[in-house]
């Protein structure tokens, strides 16, 4: 696995949400039949969890719009009757640092705000999910006399960022369209497969399309600014 | 005697190495700034103008048009007609694909608009890409018009 920069949005390994968590364990096989047999398991084990990295996509879909395209436009975007776009960025700047972002980049002109916020990402179903996976993997390896003992990282640390814009609809000053779109990257702490460390800081981003959040946004400016948020 | 004169030999081959050691630095490649082929023909792709009058009109369009392709507005500049954009290739493994777009009057009724687009840190050069985002920008623009 392999770090890479990136200008802007620093990314490493992401994983989705969505997906399959992949816990790839990896085991020495044995000589004996016995542990020939549960290394064999293992390592197939292990290629299912290969196999669910999947194919990297390429810029050409990227560039596509798709079926869910739609429906996170839905999600993320509410109107308001009001000609002042202006007033709805500072409410939502308000209504933004009420949820404890920081307002990181602002431009007036396209009604553009980008705001962060740092949190802790523990989660217990995760680190549960770990405690149980390392005993296994402690026990299996007891069996073979080897260290396979797999301690899989789990998240640490967030930072959740919100990227809003607030223009006109076209054609119509009367109206002004509120798109907003929330996504975090996580960092993951360290861990271990056997004898070999695995190191903290592995990371990876996600963007959040629980309905719920946006939702939450949404009801929350709609009340700063004594508006109705009209669905799109 | 033979030795002494193989020792002189050689010293004499040593310190002609190391003087040749100072010889002038490598000459620097000419015009390291100025635009390669390749260059010119990315930059006829990543171009188009549309018939847009207001540049702020277009600036909304392409606003827009990225959003709705998933990207996340990093940064906007409305004077300079800049918005810069990037978006990850989810639910997949760590591409990342920025986008740099400018908007600029062309006339009073034209606006020339150029994207520039890299994935993983290198620019990206093939033609359809670009035409993709021009489709959905063009939609955007146009919307609500016929």
């Amino acid at each position: 696995m392999t770090t890479r920069r990136s200008g802007t949005l620093p990314t490493t390994i992401r994983s989705s949400r969505q997906g399959v968590r992949c816990g790839a364990v990896r085991a020495v096989p044995g000589s004996d039949p016995a542990r020939r047999g549960w290394g064999a398991l293992l390592i197939v084990a292990s290629l299912f969890g290969a196999a669910c990295a999947g194919p990297k996509t390429t810029p050409l879909e990227l560039f596509e719009l798709t079926p869910e395209s739609a429906a996170n436009k839905a999600m993320q975007t509410r109107q308001f009757e009001t000609p002042s776009s202006d007033e709805l960025l500072s409410a939502s700047a308000a209504v933004l640092q009420d949820l404890g972002f920081q307002v990181t980049e602002s431009d007036r002109d396209v009604g553009f705000l980008r705001a962060a916020k740092e949190r802790s990402a523990r989660e217990y179903g995760q680190e549960i999910r770990r405690d149980i996976v390392a005993f296994l993997t402690l026990m299996i390896g007891a069996l073979g006399g080897t260290n396979t003992m797999y301690v899989a990282p789990v998240d640490l640390h967030q930072q959740i960022n919100a990227s809003l814009v607030a223009q006109p609809i076209q054609d119509d000053d009367e109206r002004q369209n509120v798109r907003i779109v929330f996504y975090r990257l996580v960092w993951k702490g360290d861990g271990s497969s056997g004898n070999q460390s695995i190191p903290p800081g592995q990371q990876k981003m996600e963007m959040i399309r629980d309905a719920e959040i946006y939702q939450q946004f949404f009801a929350r400016l709609s009340k700063a600014v004594f508006l109705e948020a009209h669905k799109i | 005697m033979p030795g002494k004169t193989f020792c002189l030999a050689t010293l004499t081959l040593l310190v002609a190495l190391g003087l040749g050691g100072c010889a002038s630095p490598p000459k620097q490649p000419e015009n390291l700034l100025a635009p390669t082929e390749e260059q010119m023909k990315i930059r006829n792709m990543q171009t188009r103008t549309f018939d847009v009058a207001d540049r702020r009109v277009a600036m909304r369009g392409v606003i827009a048009a990225l959003q709705d392709l998933g990207f996340i507005i990093e940064r906007a500049n409305e004077p300079l007609g800049l918005v810069t954009a990037a978006r990850f290739a989810e639910p997949k493994y760590y591409d990342v694909v920025g986008v740099t777009v400018t908007v600029r009057s062309l006339n009073e009724k034209q606006t020339t608009i150029r994207a520039n687009a890299i994935f993983n840190n290198e620019p990206i050069t093939d033609p359809e890409v670009y035409r993709n985002f021009f489709a959905t920008l063009e939609r955007s623009l146009f919307i609500g018009r016929n």
